[in-house]
């Protein structure tokens, strides 16, 4: 079945624009133009990949981003003005996955979706299931237990832990998690990694300000121990 | 037709007065009129202290002189009979320093014949009936006491009290020298003198204080300029709490708030100018997606114009991008996002990343390594700093005959990152208009097809100001032009979390 994308974007011409460009990916695109009406469409039809531009009348994007995220770990895209304000960052904590900065390439976007779609590599029978302290990771069924209950992440959160866990102790930079993570090369921005690695330490850390498991590397990045 | 009037050279017009006088700092002034103040003050208690003084001392010099002649002039009326020595009557009596009784008798005979018998006694030969003031002699010689200011035969300011005696026929005399009156009073002028001085001294002091008081609000002021010309629009005077400095205060918050107003209309013009030119700009581009991803479907013509649109249309993006780039440095709200990267790494990524594959990047093996890595750490926005490479080397390869090597050097402070280019070099005169917006002065030198707006080394510039850091153009060692970008070497406190700085 072909892959769903939901464009939220108040201009119409561009709204248009994105989708003749998307749909010659061979994905389907439905469209629209509030974030009334984009949370409506998303309750009614099912959808694998939402685009959000922040600027839009009404409810604005990081609150159609946050509605979203309380229903769904769909992958999100949004669309700032600009990548050097806090909308970036603001737009993360809202529960966007990826951002892109207008104009951008459909190209760009198109690679975007495609990296947040690509599914979670199966790890060996080994990692079947993987444990550190009170926490369970089941790659294969996408699954994160916490005191033998399940928490709830979002695919680039699961997709964040299972790429540290594939290495437990190793010490991931920024770089190599933005290209395993997002597909990014090495300028890829630094902050995707850092908000969505504090998201997931409101999740499955005791305490997020003192964590445990994911824990931080002075200059050199990230990593999970048990 | 409109004749250019003749030129008048203006001159600044000076006060007669001034043009002499060197120009003193509001300070000097101030001290200088405290100072003079003072030496008024000082010089006019003075006189008024002098003054009661010297009179105060010499009424009661008289009273007491008066008062002690007229004792003695009883001892005298009492103590002097015929038998008796006149003279040692006078001597015996009790005078003070400087003061000379003089008896005047009148015998007369006890006949009663008019052989009148004048006798003048006086201990001091040198004040005897002439050393008298002759009014002074008459006065009380007609019977009346008197007493008179006068200058002795000496020359020394005295005072001449005379009585008559009646017993005797004659009066008493004495001459009182006023001198040591004199010197106490030059004792007392000499003090005051003193404190004149002091009192002078003091009123300096004063000013210099009251001065240095009074100038601290506009230090202040001074200081929130500053701060507000540095880009600090939200700075305004708070601490001042003076009635009397209020119009100060008050009109300078009013021009940074209206500066601020007019700053964030700029940057809001800017960011307005940004969305309207985004939209089209996006629906432009995709558009073209489209037709590139069908471009089969076109003839030959309509592809060949499809490609000229594309490449002009990311031409446009890329102008449009610098310019609302560098509308937000003038509207001051760029935001440093510091990561810290190894340099070698970081600068190998960004020549690639920009397209340059081929242009080496090489360490000088003198710059101070770290602990860890055969690399220098740093912390820099890694989005600008590729940014500025990319623009040199696109500077380089459009001007300079295409970009030979980046060259990385530095000390414990600096790192410096060069991108040397094949060219003719800049020639010094433009080494600084250079780096300045739509400047082309490198451009009319140098070989190039100019189809570059000067927009990227003035952004070059900027990226590389905000960092702290400085860019200049030098003579590359291999003969081309060589641009050196110098960054502060950064440690970040802690690597968790951006740094972000205003």
């Amino acid at each position: 079945m072909a892959t769903r994308i939901l464009t939220v974007e108040d201009d119409e011409r561009i709204r248009t624009a994105v989708k003749l460009a998307l749909e010659d990916e061979g994905w389907t695109v439905a469209e629209a133009d509030t974030g009334e009406v984009a949370l409506e469409t998303f309750q009614r039809e099912p959808t694998d990949v939402v685009l959000i531009d922040i600027m839009l009348p009404g409810i604005d994007g990081f609150e159609v981003c946050r509605s979203i995220r309380r229903i769904s770990d769909v992958p999100i895209v949004m669309v700032t003005a600009r990548a050097d304000t806090h909308d970036v960052v603001a737009g993360l904590e809202a529960g966007a996955d990826d951002y892109l900065t207008k104009p951008f390439a459909p190209k760009e976007l198109s690679a975007r979706i495609r990296a947040l779609l690509r599914r979670t590599r199966t790890g060996d029978p080994a990692h079947a299931h993987l444990r550190f302290g009170d926490l369970e990771i089941i790659p294969d069924e996408g699954v994160v237990n916490r005191n033998e209950e399940e928490v709830h992440l979002t695919k680039t959160e699961f997709r964040l832990l299972t790429e540290l866990a594939s290495s437990p102790g190793r010490v991931f930079s920024r770089e190599v998690l933005l290209e395993r993570v997002w597909g990014y090369g090495y300028f890829g921005d630094g902050r995707l990694v850092d908000v969505h690695i504090r998201r997931l330490r409101t999740k499955i850390e005791a305490d997020p300000a003192n964590p445990r498991h994911v824990v931080t590397v002075r200059g050199l990045g990230y990593k999970l121990q048990a | 037709m409109a004749v250019a009037a003749p030129a008048v050279p203006t001159v600044e017009r000076v006060p007669r007065w001034r043009r002499f006088t060197p120009r003193l700092g509001l300070r000097a002034r101030v001290i200088l009129a405290f100072s003079v103040g003072a030496l008024f003050l000082a010089m006019v208690l003075s006189g008024i202290v002098l003054g009661v003084t010297r009179t105060n001392l010499v009424n009661q010099r008289e009273a007491n002189a008066t008062r002690q002649a007229l004792i003695n002039a009883q001892i005298v009326r009492s103590g002097v009979r015929p038998e008796s020595n006149t003279l040692q009557v006078l001597q015996s009596l009790q005078t003070p320093e400087g003061s000379r009784p003089i008896l005047y008798e009148r015998a007369v005979t006890v006949t009663g014949s008019p052989d009148l018998q004048e006798r003048w006694t006086a201990p001091d030969p040198e004040f005897g009936k002439d050393a008298l003031p002759l009014a002074l002699r008459r006065e009380v010689l007609s019977g009346e006491p008197a007493k008179m200011r006068y200058v002795d035969p000496n020359g020394d300011k005295s005072l001449a009290i005379g009585t008559p005696i009646a017993d005797l026929n004659g009066a008493y005399f004495e001459i009182v020298s006023l001198v040591s009156l004199d010197d106490t009073l030059s004792s007392i002028s000499f003090t005051l003198f003193g404190a004149s001085i002091a009192t002078v001294l003091a009123g300096a002091a004063f000013g210099w204080y009251s001065s240095r008081r009074i100038l601290r609000p506009l230090g202040e002021v001074g200081i929130a300029a500053r701060s507000l010309a540095g880009g600090e629009l939200d700075t305004r005077i708070r601490t001042l709490v003076d009635p009397d400095l209020e119009p100060i205060i008050t009109s300078f918050n009013g021009m940074a708030d209206s500066l601020e107003a007019r700053i964030e209309k700029d940057a809001q013009f800017a960011s307005d100018v940004s969305h309207e030119l985004r939209s089209p700009l996006m629906t432009l581009q995709a558009s073209i997606e489209v037709l590139q991803n069908n471009r089969e479907a076109l003839s030959e013509r309509a592809q060949s114009a499809l490609d000229l649109l594309a490449e002009d249309l990311d031409r446009f993006r890329e102008l449009v991008e610098d310019l609302l780039e560098i509308s937000r440095f003038d509207a001051g709200v760029m935001h440093l996002q510091l990561e810290e990267v190894l340099l070698s790494q970081f600068v190998g990524y960004a020549v690639r990343d920009a397209g340059y594959h081929r242009v080496p990047v090489v360490m000088d093996p003198d710059l101070d390594l770290t602990e860890d890595f055969d690399d220098v750490i740093t912390a820099l926005d890694k989005r600008r700093i590729a940014r500025v490479i990319a623009n040199l080397l696109t500077n380089a390869s459009k001007y300079g005959d295409g970009p030979t090597q980046v060259y990385l050097d530095g000390d414990a402070h600096t790192v410096r990152i060069n991108v040397d280019d094949d060219g003719e070099g800049v020639p010094e005169e433009d080494r600084d208009r250079i780096f300045e917006r739509f400047n082309r002065a490198g451009a009319a030198h140098r070989r190039g097809t100019g189809t570059g707006v000067g927009l990227g080394l003035a952004l070059v510039a900027e990226h590389v100001r905000l960092h702290g850091g400085e860019v200049s153009v030098e003579d590359a060692p291999s003969g081309g032009a060589r641009f050196v970008v110098s960054l502060p070497r950064v440690e970040l406190e802690h690597d968790d979390e951006f740094e972000e700085l205003a």
